[in-house]
């Protein structure tokens, strides 16, 4: 009842806010892509979310609650690309929407407060999403958000984004990989111990792999991307797609994207050995 | 002769309660499982993990040969994190490390050593080592992951 009366709630505020446009005249850092279902691509800066069922040639924005403009950091797309939405980002907790981005609903209850600088959802369990609150550590929801334990305080550096994984060997269902302020992290899902994630050196701004070889891990350093085949104990210098720092990544089954901080979009299909620009 | 032996019960109840750290929340652990667990352990567990379940040395790092050490069960480690299904699952069957740079198990499996009941109890001896806060997450994460039933 509560939720439901939320979620009007946030509804009427977009409505009366007329938030359903925004513009993309001045594109910002992207933060985070995802799919939905397997051809529509979103991605989002720190205000708004766009969609585009073409390949990324043209964007729609959808709409947001005021409460979300200027604060996004995370978003995540439950169900292999087929369930909820999700978003986050510091002073607006978590949002959750069952409709594709109509309509969202609050779902920070449990957590302590509404700074969430990172977010991920489960590679298997739709219903299970992880965030991260700068002064706390890792909360983990079990019911789409509805209700949050503190599971760990995280690694020794700070987390700036990190993704859930379903690669083999966890003792309970798979890893979370962490980019840091410094490298990588690696930890299985039962919250037993960060271990450092091969060597990497200095900020990682974004971390990714690919969910039809989940071995396959990637990493944006300030020094370039990097592409580690088993799971994070080695990397190898990748192809980058232009000198601007990578501030997202998606690996898909057949394709990596990377989105840079001048807003632009790149895709690979050869593993990062070449690059197209999107939508270019 | 009731009323004696009544009150030794609770007595004694009441001894155990305090020894395992009950907290309202928390039910009372079964103090024949815990017996029988602490023999298990420092028969079938202590020379890895540690007389008094302190864990190998650095074992928050890999040793010398690339593999995990024997980590604590105490309140400094994080066996509290597990659910009573995994860590039934952990002790029969055993785990490997995917990344030990070995091919050993990091864990190695007792199911042909240790009965059902043996690893129940060893489990339970272990829980009288954490906090009640540790307690209290532990038997949530179990809510829905307890032991299995005894074949």
């Amino acid at each position: 009842m509560t939720a439901t009366l939320h979620a009007l709630m946030l509804a009427s505020a977009l409505a009366a806010s007329g938030a359903a446009v925004a513009s993309q005249d001045d594109p910002g850092p992207i933060v985070a892509l995802g799919f939905e279902g397997s051809q529509t691509l979103i991605k989002a800066d720190e205000k708004a979310l766009y969609r585009s069922s073409d390949g990324g040639r043209k964007w729609v924005a959808m709409a947001l609650p005021p409460a979300a403009r200027g604060h996004l950091a995370a978003m995540a797309v439950a169900g292999k690309g087929k369930g909820a939405l999700y978003l986050a980002g510091p002073g607006m907790g978590v949002l959750r929407s069952e409709d594709g981005g109509r309509s969202w609903v609050a779902r920070s209850r449990g957590l302590p407060d509404g700074k969430v600088i990172a977010l991920t959802v489960h590679a298997d369990q739709p219903d299970t999403v992880y965030a991260v609150l700068a002064e706390h550590g890792i909360f983990r929801s079990e019911d789409g958000g509805a209700s949050w334990r503190l599971m760990d305080k995280g690694p020794r550096e700070n987390i700036v984004q990190f993704v859930h994984s379903n690669m083999p060997g966890s003792m309970q269902s798979g890893w979370l990989f962490a980019a840091t302020t410094k490298g990588v992290s690696r930890a299985m899902d039962c919250f037993c111990g960060w271990r450092d994630a091969g060597g990497l050196a200095g900020k990682v701004s974004a971390v990714s792999y690919d969910p039809g070889q989940p071995q396959h891990v990637y990493a944006a350093t300030s020094d370039g991307l990097f592409l580690s085949v088993n799971g994070g104990e080695q990397w190898t210098k990748a192809v980058t797609p232009s000198s601007a720092i990578i501030t997202a990544l998606l690996a898909t089954s057949d394709a990596l994207f990377a989105a840079t901080g001048d807003g632009q979009l790149y895709r690979s299909a050869d593993r990062a050995k070449t690059w197209n620009r999107v939508g270019a | 002769m009731h009323r004696k032996v009544l009150a030794a019960a609770i007595g004694l109840f009441g001894a155990v309660a305090v020894a395992y750290g009950a907290d309202a929340a928390l039910p009372p652990l079964d103090t024949g499982l815990v017996e029988l667990g602490r023999s298990v352990y420092v028969k079938r567990c202590a020379s890895c993990h540690g007389a008094r379940t302190e864990g190998a040395p650095g074992w928050d790092r890999p040793d010398a040969q690339g593999e995990m050490p024997a980590p604590p069960h105490d309140a400094e480690g994080h066996t509290w994190k597990h659910s009573d299904a995994m860590l039934y699952r952990i002790v029969r069957q055993g785990w490997r490390d995917p990344f030990n740079k070995t091919e050993r198990l990091t864990m190695p499996g007792f199911s042909g050593v240790l009965s059902p009941r043996e690893v129940r109890a060893v489990i339970t001896y272990l829980k009288t080592l954490w906090t009640p806060e540790q307690r209290r997450f532990q038997q949530e994460e179990s809510r829905n992951q307890p032991f299995p039933r005894d074949p």
